[in-house]
């Protein structure tokens, strides 16, 4: 089975719905699920090694931050039983059980993100837009802005480089590495800027939104679109009972 | 098909200043010829080219402009209001701008040039890679345009818009970026061009010029203070000492001429092209 | 102007690559605010710059794209708070077209209310989303607030006081810096140089 963007679009959809609507021992198996999904289902199998590494530190970083946030909930908001004491100081379970439903929460909706977006060029996120009738323009935004976005960590380091040798106080007081963030920044910015209107005229004279019809991008005709509805329709459905449930409170 | 390029007493002034750009300029390059504007810098080339096509008047409509621009049949007084691509091409001066950055590869570089003008199929490919050979660069075809040396990305920024035919090709500065062989590959690439499309491209020196150029104008300060060919050029080249900058073959030539005589115009001229 | 006539100026070929630049800018700034110790975001500066000079629409489209890409490359919790740099963007867009981008006090007014603005904005997001916790040092101060008796919604803004206003004014004020030390040449190529001082570059 082939997964294209539209039906992962709409499993990442799916599980925001289920962190919103169920509890927290759902979402703590949704999240277990999530990861099993990147090791078998080869759409969500991660583009890069460090897409891999990515979802490896965030599984670590989130494990660190579901423990903080249950036990400084449980610390901090009194309310119901003490589950332990330790040093004199008591975890109560209201605060515990709310801590892990938000910690689960949360985890469970970065996750699905990461998820896709591990598992997703970039480019072809774009390009998936681009077939939805996503205005051109903003397409070449996208683009250009991966573009900026390689270029800018050398010329940052190659001013930064420029300042230390003319003696920048980088080690200095607030007062005087502000100055020298000002003193790289500013540069940056005025190049980049002059840059801008020169591409910007470059486009203009290649006939970009020119008379010219855009090429039209078709997405490829998906063979999941089974797997799409009924992820949407079950989504929908979460929703109407929680709504119902909500109301019957 | 080449078209010819007339501007009859052209002037333009900027919005907000008080001299004019350029200043009763006249010139006429017939079809197929290839036109170097010569001079120092701010004396006007730029925005000469940036009148003929069409991106002065879009980008600054309050500027003040008198005279007419002829281009193949077609008369625009004072000057082109759209800017006229496909039917002119315009090369900015920094090849690296006119790389798109968007696309992945050389080829699809060049195709993003098709695309907006509503030209692509899968059968245009043919022409691109037909084209990159002529300009030497069909080995680059699947290289990320970004990656490329400042010769290498100058014929690339080239293909971008040759690859639309144009009837007019304006280049600015084009050798800016050149070492010696990558300029002398831009001689031979014009002479190649120039079956299809007119050139001006503009120049602060003045060697490349008299290696290429059919018709030679020499600007200062927005005025026309020279027109004519090569020849005309070279017997007054002690005239434009003070404005186009000393060089190398300039000495050679002088002394030339000096031992030679006036003849010795004609076989000066020879050799340059030829080296 | 109609809200199409609006976005085709805002998206024209002049101001694409300048759009696209911000979000960069947005998303690197950390790298030298990283670098050189200093303990302030100025994560939306390219989103003020944009409004600034190109108008309500570009900011938007900045600070969206921005939060968006910083989602898919390793901070997923952006994408949810999209609606608050929308509100940045459009704010901005809308106070510089009023002129407030020409008066330094008017830029003070500006940024400090964008702060609030901004609190205010991503305070629901915060509570309701994620109970407070956004992965960030912050959420320590939130834990602080509700642990003195206030409700959840009470001690995500009171967190977000205590940080933005002093944010949003520093971008405002660098921003406004950044632009007046921009020659007209360059500005008046932008939909939104009116916005800015009329001695604009002048020596």
């Amino acid at each position: 089975m082939r997964l294209d963007l539209k039906s992962k679009l709409a499993s990442v959809f799916f599980l925001w719905v289920c962190a919103f609507t169920l509890d927290w021992p759902v979402n703590a198996t949704l999240i277990l699920l999530a990861i099993l999904l990147r090791y078998v289902v080869p759409g969500f199998r991660p583009t890069s090694q460090r897409a891999a590494r990515s979802i490896v530190a965030f599984m670590s970083y989130s494990t660190l931050i579901v423990l903080i946030v249950v036990s400084l909930n449980a610390v901090l908001l009194p309310g119901g039983d003490v589950l332990l004491i330790v040093g004199g100081i008591g975890f109560h379970e209201s605060g515990a059980l709310f801590g892990l439903r938000t910690a689960c929460r949360l985890v469970l909706l970065s996750l699905s993100v990461l998820l896709f977006f591990a598992s997703t060029p970039i480019r072809e996120f774009i390009r998936f837009l681009q077939g939805t009738g996503f205005p051109p323009q903003l397409g070449l935004v996208l683009l250009l802005t991966l573009h900026f976005l390689e270029q800018l960590p050398d010329r940052i380091n190659q001013i930064f480089a420029a300042q230390e040798a003319r003696g920048s106080p980088v080690r200095a007081n607030v007062v005087s590495r502000a100055r020298a963030f000002v003193s790289i920044l500013f540069p940056l910015v005025l190049s980049s800027i002059s840059e801008s209107i020169d591409r910007g005229q470059a486009l203009e004279l290649r006939g970009f939104l020119g008379q010219g019809q855009m090429p039209v991008f078709e997405n490829r005709r998906s063979d999941t679109s089974l797997l799409t509805m009924s992820l949407i329709l079950l989504s929908i459905a979460l929703i109407i009972l929680r709504i119902l449930n909500w109301l019957i409170a | 098909m080449a078209h010819r390029v007339i501007l009859e007493s052209f002037s333009y002034q900027y919005p907000g200043q008080v001299t004019p750009a350029l200043a009763d300029i006249s010139l006429a390059v017939p079809k197929g010829q290839c036109c170097a504007l010569l001079g120092p810098t701010s004396a006007g080339k730029t925005t000469l080219l940036q009148s003929i096509s069409g991106i002065l008047h879009k980008h600054h409509a309050s500027g003040f402009a008198s005279g007419k621009i002829v281009i193949g049949d077609e008369s625009y007084a004072p000057l082109p209001e759209e800017i006229q691509f496909p039917k002119i091409a315009y090369a900015l001066q920094d090849p690296y701008v006119q790389i798109s950055g968007v696309r992945e590869t050389v080829l699809d570089e060049i195709r993003f040039t098709l695309e907006n003008l509503g030209r692509w199929d899968s059968s245009t490919d043919d022409s691109i890679l037909s084209l990159l050979r002529h300009l030497g660069i069909d080995h680059l075809a699947e290289r990320k345009p970004t990656t490329l040396s400042g010769g290498e990305t100058q014929r690339v920024a080239l293909a971008t818009i040759l690859i639309a035919e144009p009837d007019v090709l304006l280049l600015d500065e084009p050798l800016t970026a050149l070492d010696y062989v990558a300029q002398d590959r831009l001689s031979d690439l014009f002479k190649g061009i120039k079956e299809r499309s007119t050139i001006l491209f503009t120049d602060t020196h003045m060697e490349f010029a008299l290696a290429v150029a059919d018709v030679i104008v020499v600007l200062e300060k927005g005025r026309m203070v020279f027109s004519g060919d090569r020849k005309g050029l070279l017997d007054h080249i002690d005239s434009f000492e003070s404005i186009l900058p000393s060089h190398q073959w300039k000495e050679l030539i002088r002394t030339v001429k000096v031992s030679q005589g006036p003849e010795a115009t004609e076989a000066i001229l020879k050799a340059m092209e030829t080296i | 102007m109609s809200l199409r006539a609006q976005f085709t100026r805002e998206t024209s070929n002049a101001a694409l690559p300048l759009i696209a630049f911000c979000i960069a800018l947005n998303l690197t700034v950390g790298q030298i605010t990283g670098a050189l110790k200093i303990p302030i975001y100025l994560d939306s500066i390219g989103t003020v710059l944009a409004a600034v000079l190109v108008g309500p629409i570009a900011g938007i489209l900045t600070g969206t794209f921005a939060n968006l890409l910083a989602s898919a490359t390793g901070s997923p919790t952006m994408a949810f708070f999209i609606p608050v740099v929308v509100v940045i963007g459009f704010f901005t867009g809308y106070v510089a077209r009023l002129g407030w981008f020409r008066k330094w006090y008017l830029v003070v007014v500006g940024g400090l209310l964008q702060g609030v603005i901004a609190a205010a904005c991503s305070a629901p997001i915060s509570a309701y989303l994620f109970s407070g916790v956004t992965l960030a040092g912050t959420d320590f101060l939130v834990l602080y607030f509700r642990s003195v008796g206030n409700n959840l919604l009470e001690s995500v803004f009171y967190q977000g006081l205590a940080s933005d206003p002093i944010d949003k004014l520093i971008t405002y004020s660098v921003v406004f810096v950044l632009l007046r030390s921009l020659p007209k040449r360059i500005t008046s190529r932008f939909s939104g140089a009116s916005n800015l001082p009329s001695n604009n570059g002048a020596p």
